[in-house]
């Protein structure tokens, strides 16, 4: 049983940051994040057996994580869709920035995202999967997840790209 | 700016959060865990058990509520209307505005933290009592528009909101859940 502890060990620190970040991206906030993401850390550690030899265990901590807060939203949590689901958020307030730990207008901008184009740009750009593993994880074909990442990247643009412009004198 | 670059500008803030949970607490809670699995059955009982009771309370209850004479707040981002019945309704178009929010579901006598960025403060502790009877009294139906029936809420409790998802296909949301009341979370 000690034997799979430095594996482990080594496993935490290299991942841990990105799968924070990948959780907050669903959960919105951190605080949340790091108790859910600690909780299936703890999981990962007690089967470490199997999830060592999972394709991406990365990719299996987050989703025991994001799981588990389905769990915890069902009990606990009463959440109503906002009536306009496509205005998420305008630009925050400068207070408001200062608070979050991310930049809010990348944060608004990836939240606006539809789910499945936020998961795939969740462990494609910060868990770094493959097309391959990526689909594997998400129980799509490679070429959806090629399609929902070019999809994600061009509502991404069209949402950070013309304040950006403004901003780089030419 | 090209793909790539806004590829980097997205990547980038990957690094801006750190998971500050030393190893050692993770592998104490995994001992725990592992440990109890040899007493099968008990823990994922008590889940299942605690689920079905909220789907089946939730199930029971109505959905909706008599109209009284509302008194609307009325602001482009939200609208916090109080019902002659004394149940508050708030339904959020835009995540704008917390504190504006925050400011009138205090006014209308809910005490409240209304967090749409960044942290929820951290005088903010959960509710301990909260169980899925006392959040469908607190809340009712699953809307929206969110209800709250403040004369639900126990002693020392009050609402928090903030940003959520649902789980699959998710339209956007706003996530209601019930906290200890403080002065420093919502006010009172």
């Amino acid at each position: 049983m000690g034997t799979n502890r430095p594996d482990f060990a080594e496993f935490y620190r290299r991942s841990k940051d990105e799968c924070l970040f990948t959780v907050l991206l669903s959960v919105g906030d951190r605080d949340t994040a790091q108790e859910l993401l600690a909780e299936a850390f703890a999981r990962a550690w007690a089967s470490w057996r199997t999830v060592s030899r999972h394709p991406a265990p990365a990719a299996w901590v987050v989703r025991t994580a994001l799981n588990a807060h389905v769990s915890r939203w069902r009990r606990h949590r009463r959440e109503v869709p906002l009536a306009d689901p496509g205005a998420i958020a305008d630009r925050p307030t400068a207070g408001e920035a200062f608070d979050s730990p991310v930049d809010p207008r990348i944060m608004a901008a990836l939240l606006r995202l539809p789910e499945r184009q936020r998961q795939v740009v969740a462990l494609r750009l910060f868990l770094d999967l493959d097309t391959a593993r990526t689909a594997a994880a998400l129980g799509i074909a490679p070429g959806t997840v090629q399609a929902h990442l070019g999809r994600a990247i061009a509502a991404l643009r069209a949402d950070l790209m013309p304040e950006r412009q403004k901003e780089t004198p030419s | 700016m090209n793909d790539d670059d806004l590829i980097t500008l997205v990547r980038e803030q990957r690094g801006s959060v750190e998971m500050t949970t030393p190893v050692d607490q993770i592998i104490g809670r995994g001992r725990v865990l592992r440990a109890r699995r040899r007493v099968p059955g008990l823990a994922a009982g008590a889940l299942a058990v605690a689920a079905a009771a909220a789907l089946a309370v939730t199930a029971l209850l109505p959905g909706s509520h008599p109209a009284g004479r509302p008194l609307p707040a009325q602001l482009t981002a939200w609208t916090v209307t109080r019902q002659a019945d004394g149940t508050i309704t708030v339904t959020v178009r835009q995540l704008r505005d917390p504190a504006g929010l925050q400011r009138t579901l205090r006014a209308d006598g809910v005490p409240a933290s209304v967090t749409f960025f960044g942290h929820e403060p951290r005088a903010c502790q959960r509710y301990p009592k909260v169980s899925a009877i006392l959040m469908a009294e607190v809340f009712g139906g699953h809307g929206p528009p969110l209800v709250i029936h403040p004369k639900a809420l126990p002693h020392g409790a009050g609402v928090q909101l903030s940003p959520g998802h649902y789980p699959h296909g998710a339209p956007i949301a706003l996530a209601a859940e019930l906290v200890q009341a403080s002065r420093g979370c919502t006010g009172t």
